[in-house]
Formats: structure tokens, sequence, C-alpha cells
């Protein structure tokens, strides 16, 4: 398995902001990664470096095998871009910049532009400044899949669709994982990640705080089980990795990590298991952990959140 | 409270029909105001204080009679019809006539662009945004906001005219002309917030808008300036432009009140029309629905460059439509300038050049210099779309194309620089053809179209410093509107400024030999696109090696 894109100590530094403070990631070639965090956090700004249009202050970046910043027009032949805020010329149609785009980039497979328009349900007739945020999001979605890009790079590119069109992208998603394509999806729509990713990287404060397939991240965090015994269960928070322990007469609700899963399993079979519901943690729950301490500090305080704080770090 | 709803509900009812369609005009007012506190001030005090800064600074450079004398001479006849106006008591100068007859015109300029902005600002750019429909869909009156706007607007050249006039008195002139003058210029303004009153009605964009205010402001200097040319005073041609009826009340040599009655009847019909026009669209519409466009690009735009021209394809169509225009109308009446010069007393015209043909030659060469920084005001507005395209997020998706930097940056240079060029031939061609036509000499066309493309190495120095501004300090590059500023301050004050002669070198137009008039030197030329290059070659490589500013 070849290395698509890989970067480390990435650091970028406008004026006092340090929008990225020392950036690894790592896509292999083929795989759909995931690139999860919030506004803010850095994605944005990481895409830009690896797209040549800002110049890194220190660390490494290939791209496809080049240097983002000096080989940027011959990577930029082998891959296409949605930005994250697509604006388009206000006297050209959706049409005219979906064509120009891809000319640019050399060329454009016609058919398939035409499919697109037709399933992304997009007027290509009107003049840029008279699109909504969504439609000026198609017109960049269309433009990039019309393309044989090899790697798509693709920030927050369904922000502004509606949850129809919002299929429609996954499937061109999966079309083009299906084809070999490569692709780096920012996103901090959860589901939609949780979807379509082999691989996720989450992303905070200029950093990439975790990594890795959803399965393993999983086993690093925490599943939540309510179980219904025999016999009232007891002993339950004396084991190692059993958190928030809850229970009266037969029930009982606990959080246990993905490593000590097996020991709390085996206590709990003890008392005679009648029921039991064990819910693996959504994406939603690996997020709360990294971003618990500033979910407090706004005062929004979670459960699991702040039992998750600090933690892995 | 009680009683005030009270007696307010029956009004949509009642016979007060109108009165409801301007319901929530007095809050919008002052919701503007509120809005405009620091904007309006500023165009306000920023105007006012030009003034006060000629009453200072005039008589420091006029300290004699004789120093009187020479400007006005020099004011006299084509030259100062063209840039000032009808030249009201220049042949008797006093500092304040010429204040007010030269300078004058660049203060009433500034309030006709304030008061177009204005209206824009609170009537289509709020439309255009979406703010609009918040607000007429609360208790607001269909013609609230076109209302408030109007009064807004004519507060604001009520109080210029009022600070003009206390700006005159502070400097020691008469305080009655001083009134008068500042009332010319504040009806000027109002005239022009009536002509954008229409035109925001027309087209759902705010720029269209403006621009279509802005070039009836265009229109009215040419008309202006092509009826002064014809006669002393002016002609009866001059008399169809707003702008004359503020330079026709003659403050400080024989006031008079009434053409300001013009003003603002002109002013009241057009806001009447804009009313009219505006029962006749939706909220958020134009008076025309915009257009569908292609479904996709033309086979042509397939390159870097061909889509630099597609993007200045619309100001080089409008600037080589307008210039072209006006190129024909000051070529059209060069006969008569004639005649009208012959009749001048024999010093005027030998500071004007000697005889008729000479005066021809002179008057060619300073429509030449005139043009040429109306082209420099192309190419600095075509960098100027360049920073937009960049900072509005435009130029990001093209980068990270198959496009390098150089190329993005390189295709603009190159379609401006060529573009400007295009102008330069058009309006000398334009101006050359009329003029042929008019005094019936067929070598004038050459003429006129050389001494208009000579000036195409300043224009590229121009060009190079917009471009090493935008690719090494982008944030700088309306810094570039400082050097076309000088090169007009220097190219038609100049000789009467008494300025060493290295502050005359520093324009890059005052290297280029006035043709016809001068003879054609090569080497300043050459000079100057040597270092028109060199700037464009530190802005190309700048821009290759920051960043690209992203939203």
């Amino acid at each position: 398995m070849t290395t698509a894109m890989s970067v480390s100590g990435l650091v970028k530094t406008f004026g006092s902001t340090r929008a990225l403070d020392g950036l690894d990631l790592s896509v292999a070639t083929g795989e759909v990664h995931g690139f999860l965090g919030p506004n803010g956090a850095g994605k944005s700004t990481a895409i830009r470096v690896l797209l040549g249009l800002l110049h890194a202050d220190s660390g490494r970046a290939t791209l496809l095998g080049g240097d983002p910043w000096n080989d940027a027009v011959e990577l930029h032949r082998r891959l296409a871009y949605v930005p994250g805020d697509v604006e388009l010329w206000p006297n050209l149609t959706g049409g005219e910049a979906i064509d120009l785009l891809a000319r640019l980039r050399g060329g454009l497979n016609k058919a398939r532009r035409d499919e697109l328009v037709e399933r992304f349900d997009l007027d290509p007739r009107k003049k840029g400044r008279t699109y909504s945020k969504g439609n000026r999001q198609k017109v960049a979605i269309v433009a990039a899949l019309a393309s044989d890009a090899e790697l798509l790079l693709l920030d927050e590119p369904t922000a502004g669709l509606d949850p129809l069109m919002e299929v429609v992208f996954q499937d061109f998603i999966f079309q083009a994982k299906a084809a070999g394509k490569t692709v780096l999806l920012s996103s901090h729509i959860l589901a939609q990640v949780e979807k379509l990713c082999d691989r996720v990287s989450i992303i905070r404060l200029g950093k990439v705080v975790q990594s890795g397939s959803l399965t393993e991240m999983r086993h690093l965090t925490r599943t939540t089980i309510e179980a219904e015994t025999a016999q009232p269960a007891a002993g339950l928070a004396e084991l190692p990795g059993v958190h928030d322990v809850q229970g009266d007469d037969g029930r009982v609700h606990f959080a246990v990590d993905g490593e000590h899963l097996d020991g709390a399993i085996r206590q709990l079979t003890r008392f005679g298991i009648r029921s039991l519901t064990s819910h693996p943690p959504t994406l939603e729950e690996l997020m709360l952990r990294h971003y618990g301490d500033e979910l407090e500090a706004n005062g929004g305080t979670h459960a699991d959140a702040d039992a998750g704080t600090g933690e892995t770090r | 409270m009680t009683t005030t709803t009270a007696t307010r509900a029956p009004a949509p009812t009642g016979p007060a029909g109108a009165g409801s369609a301007l319901a929530g005009t007095g809050t919008l007012v002052r919701f503007m105001l509120r809005r405009d506190r620091i904007k309006l001030p500023a165009w306000l005090l920023g105007i006012t204080f030009f003034v006060v800064y000629y009453g200072a600074a005039l008589p420091q450079l006029y300290r004699t009679e004789g120093d009187l004398r020479a400007i006005s001479t020099f004011m006299t006849g084509p030259v100062g019809a063209l840039i000032a106006g009808p030249g009201y008591g220049v042949d008797d100068p006093t500092v304040e006539r010429l204040l007010v007859g030269i300078y004058g015109m660049y203060i009433i300029l500034p309030a006709a662009l304030m008061s177009i902005l204005l209206v824009c600002r609170h009537t289509r750019v709020e439309e255009q945004a979406g703010r609009a429909e918040l607000v007429r869909a609360s208790v607001v009156g269909r013609h609230a906001q076109l209302t408030a706007t109007l009064i807004v607007a004519a507060v604001a050249n009520m109080v210029l005219a009022l600070l003009i006039g206390a700006a005159m008195a502070g400097n020691g002139f008469d305080a009655g002309d001083g009134l008068l003058f500042g009332a010319s210029v504040g009806a000027a303004g109002l005239a022009f917030a009536g002509v954008t009153a229409v035109t925001v009605q027309v087209t759902e964009y705010s720029r269209a808008a403006a621009g279509l205010a802005g070039v009836a402001l265009g229109a009215a200097y040419v008309i202006r300036a092509a009826g002064d040319m014809l006669d002393e005073g002016g002609s009866a041609l001059s008399w169809l432009s707003p702008i004359a009826w503020s330079q026709q009340t003659r403050a400080y040599v024989d006031g008079r009140w009434w053409p300001l009655a013009l003003s603002v009847a002109f002013a009241a019909a057009a806001a009447a029309v804009g009313y009219v026009l505006s029962t006749r669209r939706d909220v958020g519409l134009g008076l025309f629905a915009a257009r569908r466009g292609a479904p996709g690009a033309a086979s042509w735009l397939r390159s870097s460059l061909t889509f630099a021209f597609r993007l200045q394809r619309a100001g080089l169509i409008g600037w080589g439509a307008a210039l072209a225009a006006a190129g024909a109308i000051y070529g059209g009446i060069t006969e008569p300038i004639v005649d009208a010069v012959e009749d001048l007393p024999a010093d005027v015209i030998a500071v004007l050049g000697g005889d008729a043909a000479n005066m021809l030659d002179g008057y060619l060469s300073v429509m030449a210099l005139f043009d040429a920084l109306l082209v420099g005001v192309f190419v600095i507005l075509g960098v100027q779309l360049l920073r937009s395209e960049e900072t509005k997020g435009r130029a990001e998706p093209v980068l990270a194309t198959a496009t390098s930097r150089w190329a993005w940056f390189g295709s603009h240079l190159t379609v401006l620089a060529l573009g400007a060029v295009g102008l330069l031939v058009a309006v000398g061609g334009a101006l050359g053809a009329a003029t042929a036509i008019s005094v019936g000499d067929a070598g004038y066309v050459g003429d006129s179209v050389a001494a208009h493309l000579v000036y195409t190495p300043a224009l590229l120095v121009l060009l190079g410093v917009a471009a090493l501004l935008f690719g090494v300090l982008p944030r700088a590059i309306g810094a570039t509107w400082g050097v076309l500023g000088f090169g007009l301050i220097i190219g038609f004050f100049g000789p009467i400024m008494d300025l060493p002669q290295w502050v005359h070198n520093l324009s890059p137009l005052e290297h280029i030999a006035r043709l016809p008039l001068e003879q054609l030197t090569w080497a300043p030329m050459l000079i100057l696109t040597v270092i028109a290059a060199g700037l464009l070659a530190i802005g190309l490589y700048g821009f290759r090696r920051r960043d690209l500013e992203t939203k």
C-alpha cells in the first residue's frame, strides 16, 4: 500500500495564531480519510498547505510523491479540490464555472459532468451571483467529481446541501472509492464521516489528536453497557477501566474502556445476564472526549465528556 | 401607548394611503444615520477639509497679482473648460474666484459621489444583501426605505452646504457667496442622489446601480466640459448637465441662486421617477429579470489567459465605449474651439501655443494626457479586481487547478496591458477621427492615435506599481491611486506650481513627449518600459512566494 499524502510536524502561524501546531497526517492511496474537527481547528489551513496555496512555516508535507509548494501545478493536474466556502464569479454561469475549472485542471469527462449536473439537480444556466450557498457548493462538487483526478481534497463539501443531495454525494464518493481514488474528506458532520471513511484523523487546535480506523478508535474508547441481571451485580466499580456504575435491583448501567470490556462482561455473567445492550461509542462521543474540556469551559457540561477528559493525554 | 395604537389602527383603511406607504420612515432615518455615524461625517468633513485646505494653500501659492494672472491665463480657454468649468472670474482673478472656478469642480465631484454611494448603500445594497426583506417585513411602508434614504441624502447635502459656507467664511472670504458655493456643491449632490434613486430600481445588483449612476456623472462631466469649451462662460450644451447648474451660480463673481432651482427640480423629478419605477417591481428584484446564461463555457474559454480576458471583458467594453464616446464628443467640438480661441486676446494665444494650428496640437496633447489618466484608472481598477478575486475566495479554486501563480497573475497583467493599449487606440482614434472631420484634416487621426499611444510606457509603469504591491504588499494596493493622482496634479497643475524639477520627474507621465506639440523622444519611453518590466517581474516573483489570502 502506497501513501497518497504524508505530513509531519507541519506548523503554520498567522500573526500570533498558531493555525497548525505540528500536524501529522498520513493517508494511504485508495483510502477515504475523514478529517474531523470543529471550525477553526485548522482543517482548511492544512488542506491549503497541501494545495500549495499557503506556505508552511516548518514541517514536511508530501502529496502524491511531490512537494505541495514547488510542484503545485503538476500535482494539481492529478487532484481536485472543493473549497469549504465556494465563491463563484458573479457574471459567469454555474455551467461555465464548472467547465472552466475542469479545463484549467486539464479536461473533463463531458458525460460524467452532465450526469452529475442532473443527479445534483443543478441549473447550470444561472449566473454565479444568483446561486444559494448550497448551489455554489454543488458547482464545485460537480467540477471536482467530473474530473479524472486520482486524489480528491474535499473541505466540508456538503455544508449547505440538503439531506437528499447529501445521499447523492455519498453515492459518488463510494463510486470514487470503488474506482481506487483517494479522498480526504474534511467534515464536522459525524454521520457522514462514519458512513464514508475508512480511517479518521481528529484535529484539534492545529494538531491531530487521534488517528486510525473507526474500529481502532472504538477500541480505545468506552462502550456503554446496560444490563439486567438475575442478582444485583456487584464488584463492577472496583474493576479496572469501569466507570460511572449506576444501578438498582437487577439493573446496571456503566461505561467501560475498550480494553477492559472482557473483564467487565465476565464479572456480569456471574450474576446471570437476562438482557444486555451495549453500544459502541459514536463519533460524537469520540469528539466529545477530545473536545470535552472546551465544552466544559463553555459551560456545556456532558457526563461522558467530563469523565473522558484527560484520559488519553 | 394604547391611545396611539388606537388612533393609528384605522389608518390603512382611511384615505391616508400615502401615509401607510411611508410608515416607519422616521425610524429608518434614525437607523440610517446611526449606521452611517462614521461614514457620513467622514465624507462631509473630508470634502470640507479640501475647501479649508485650498482656502489656506492658494494664497500661499499665488502670492502676487502676477501669480494669479499666470494661472488664470492658463485656465482660460479649452484646458480650463475641460478640467475646471465655465471660467467665471478668471479674467479678474482673486483667490476665492480661483477656488470656486477651478478647484470647485473637484469639490462637486466628491459630493456627487458621496450621494451616489449613500443612496445605493441604503436601498439596493440592502435589498441585495436580503436585509431589506427583514425591514420590509415589519411595520414599514412601501416607500419608506427610499424616502428615508432621500431624506438622509438631502440632510447630508444641506449639512455639506453649511459646512462649506462656514469654511469659506472661516477662510476670510465673503460669507454670503461662500454659502452660495456650498449650496451649489450640495445641489449637485442632491441631483445625483435623485439620479441614483432611479438607477437602483433598474437592476438587481448594487454595483450595477452605482455604476449606472457613475456613468450618468461621467456623462454630466463630459457634456459640461464640451459645452464650456464651446463658449466662454458655457454654452447651451453646458446647461444640459447638472454639474453646470452648480457652476453657473457664479459665486464670488456675480452670485445668483436661481440655477440651483434647476438642480432641486431635477432631483425631485428624478426621485419621482424612482418612486414610480419602484412600484413596478418586487423587493429584491430589478425592473428586468436576470437573464439566464450559457449552460457551459464557450470553447475558447480554456486557458488562464482567455479566462482573465473573460473576467476583464465587461470593464474593457464599458471603458472602451465610454472613452470612444467622450473622444468623439471632444473631437467634434474642435472647430468651434479653434474659432473661440482666435477671439482670445493675443497674449493668451501666445501662452496657449502661438497660433490656431499650434493651439489644436496643444489641445490634442492635453486630451491625450487626460485620456491616459483615465486609462490609468482602468488599469488600477483591473488590478484591484484581481485583488478582490483573491480576497473573495475566487482565486483559490483556480489556483488549485493546474494553473500556476505566474500564469494566473501574468494572464491578468497581460490582459490589462493589452487592454490599456487598446483603450488608448480607441479613444485616440475616436478623438482623432472626430477632430479630422471637424476641421477637415485627415492627418489628425494619426496624430491623435500617436499622441495617445506614447503614454503606453507610463501606463505600464503604473501597472507595474500595482503589480508590485499586489505581489509584495497586497493590502497597500490602493497606494497606486496616489501615483495616478500625483500624475494628474503634476500634469495639469504642475506648470503653474512652483515645484523643483525632480518632483515633476517622479510622475511617469511627465517623461512622455506631449505629441503632437513636442517632438517624439524614444529614450524616456524605453527607460520607462524597462522600469515597468522590473516592477512587474518583482510583483510576479513576490506573488509566487507569498501565501494566498483566503477567506
